[in-house]
């Protein structure tokens, strides 16, 4: 039965919002077990994870689109609607940083990471794992203090976009610390460039994350 | 004799059908808000709406009312009984093709502005163009904008006021306790008066504006404070949840849209009854006729039957979409859609509550407090606003031709 008064309510792009950030969540995991897999010794897996990710990314695309899909023009959302459609772009990078990384990594299927870096490298992945996780309970503050409009609310919401900040500042010395190791190390000019934007690839998943936050606090704003 | 037995049964099938029309699309789309945003379970909004709307419709329900719905045709129209006849049936049931064709396509009219329709088609095939009162049909059309943006800026600014003096303060939860009986107040101040003003209780007892406005006030100081002490009494206080206390309000609220609701709307499919009961009687009609009270239990039950039948199919589908609508957005639309329809009455309008809660949720929209609204589909449904009037007199213009060949 169609109800006359439904059509003027929309789903709340929110909805969308917190299964884009599951998503990612559950790629950053699947991306951490490959990387570890990749370090470690006869990793038979590795291109399992990577199909994994794909598949993932391919499921957060659909949502993506069906969230810029069913807003039509002349939506009045609680939030301004580029500001949205900026932070989902943020969202997305965050996987998209991810797939690289493992596409990056599969070019060189073996000893792509040098033994002297292994531990380095595992840091800086582990560094950016953390504002990934974030991600899906900032939006979940965010739908709540839209509910609400409670201050308390707000400064959650902000903390954990101060928090994003913070993490973006950790992975960054991870990714430099990498950087300066594999030029101050003997190693073979391919390994260096593969090195170098490995790095650079998997401490852009943090970047993202970081705007995604700086999105959200242009949401928030009074 | 047997001719008029007809018709009579006829009109009594028809009304009935109107009746149940008012209860499956109006009642559920002003219970919707209640339902929507948790304040009553469908259960229980089946019974609020069922039983107030039969009080409402009995007991103040208009025991006169006008022949021609908003005096929109000129009563001689009626002069000749035979045509009289035949016109408040081809009223009476395009009205009630039109809602349903409506609730059919899922479009919010109004029933009001069903029969007001339906009547100007009658007037104008009983007694030419000359017999409908072309100014009161502009303020059918003044309706069609100042309703829905009257009640857009009383949302808006109720949700305002809300966010501002209690979600946006250190201790919502406090606030609101304190702030409750102004808006259990204001509330009920306007219940009061649109029970005085708007419905024909006023009339009945002889209180008018003069005298309402210090009752109302009067029982908004009283009922304000004993409401909230009823609602610090029904709240969980560990909860420390603001919208729980919004929630309490809106019952309040949610039983006076169905009271009014009965007393008003029952005319709707009633009064064109009103006129064949009375027309096979006597043989005549002037300006105004009685309803007896059995007529308007009549009417009654037909609308709680359509919400029994219909209606809360409606309403179980708006409580579990409308989740974004939470009590403090709630009360805000109801708010605003009964002041609305107070106002608009008093000013002499022929307002629809449809058009008010519309016009409600867009502004607490436009106040940010709904996570999406589809802005864009007032065009739509400001469409079938309008159409609705030619619509239902095209239709009844059609039955009274087909009537009268065979009658």
């Amino acid at each position: 039965m169609r109800i006359p008064f439904l059509s003027i309510f929309i789903t709340s792009p929110f909805e969308g919002l917190m299964e884009h950030a599951e998503r990612v969540k559950e790629c950053a995991w699947v991306f951490q077990q490959a990387m570890e897999c990749y370090v470690a010794e006869k990793c038979v897996r590795f291109e399992a994870f990577r199909t994994e990710v794909d598949k993932l990314e391919h499921e957060a695309d659909a949502v993506k689109r069906r969230i810029r899909g069913h807003l039509p023009k002349g939506t009045l959302l609680a939030v301004d609607k580029f500001q949205l459609f900026r932070y989902l772009r943020e969202q997305d990078s965050v996987l998209d940083s991810v797939q690289d990384a493992l596409d990056w990594l599969s070019y060189r299927p073996i000893g792509g990471i040098p033994k002297p870096l292994e531990k380095d490298v595992l840091l800086l992945v582990d560094s950016v794992i953390e504002p990934i996780e974030v991600l899906s309970q900032m939006v979940m503050e965010a739908k709540r203090y839209f509910e609400s409009f409670s201050e308390k609310q707000r400064v959650v919401v902000k903390n954990i976009i101060r928090e994003l900040r913070r993490f973006e500042h950790e992975s960054d010395q991870y990714e430099e610390a990498i950087k300066k190791k594999v030029f101050a190390g003997e190693f073979d000019p391919v390994a260096v460039f593969h090195m170098i934007r490995l790095a650079e690839i998997i401490g852009a998943i943090a970047d993202h994350a970081e705007n995604a936050g700086d999105m959200m606090r242009a949401m928030v704003a009074k | 004799m047997q001719f008029d037995l007809i018709v009579l049964i006829v009109g009594f099938f028809f009304g009935f059908y109107m009746a149940w029309n008012i209860g499956a699309n109006d009642v559920a789309n002003s219970m919707a808000t209640a339902v929507g945003a948790k304040a009553i379970t469908l259960r229980q909004a089946v019974i609020i709406a069922g039983v107030l709307n039969l009080v409402g419709a009995t007991f103040i329900g208009s025991h006169v009312t006008n022949t021609i719905r908003k005096g929109i045709v000129s009563a001689e129209v009626l002069a000749d009984p035979h045509l009289a006849l035949i016109g408040s049936l081809s009223a009476l049931l395009a009205a009630a093709l039109w809602v349903s064709f409506a609730t059919w396509k899922s479009l919010p009219v109004s029933t009001t502005h069903s029969i007001v329709g339906a009547m100007v088609g009658f007037g104008i095939m009983g007694g030419g163009f000359n017999m409908v009162r072309w100014g009161k049909l502009l303020a059918v059309v003044a309706s069609w904008i100042i309703s829905p943006v009257f009640a857009l800026v009383i949302a808006f600014v109720m949700f305002k006021i809300i966010v501002k003096s209690i979600l946006e303060q250190p201790d919502p939860f406090e606030r609101a306790f304190k702030g409750a009986p102004f808006f259990i107040g204001i509330t009920v101040f306007v219940a009061v008066l649109s029970l005085f003003l708007k419905t024909p209780l006023g009339k009945k007892i002889g209180i008018e504006t003069a005298g309402a406005i210090p009752i109302a006030l009067f029982s908004a100081v009283v009922l304000g404070l004993v409401g909230t002490r009823l609602v610090k009494w029904a709240v969980t206080p560990r909860l420390r949840d603001v919208e729980e206390i919004f929630r309490k309000i809106q019952i309040g609220t949610s039983c006076y849209v169905a009271l009014s609701q009965g007393a008003n709307d029952v005319a709707n499919a009633i009064g064109p009854l009103a006129v064949i009961y009375f027309l096979v009687k006597t043989g005549t009609v002037g300006e105004q006729v009685p309803v007896p009270v059995f007529l308007l239990a009549f009417g009654g039950v037909g609308i709680v039957c359509g919400i029994a039948m219909a209606g809360s199919r409606v309403m179980e589908t708006l409580g579990k979409k409308i989740t974004t609508l939470s009590n403090t957005r709630g009360f805000s639309v109801d708010f605003a859609a009964a002041t609305t329809v107070l106002t608009a009455s008093k000013l002499g309008l022929p307002v629809s509550t449809t058009h008010a809660a519309v016009g409600g949720v867009l502004g607490v929209g436009l106040a940010r407090g709904i996570a999406a609204v589809n802005f864009r589909i007032i065009l739509q449904i400001t469409w079938y606003w309008i159409l609705t009037v030619p619509a239902s007199a095209i239709t009844s213009m059609i039955l009274f031709k087909i009537l009268h060949r065979i009658l």
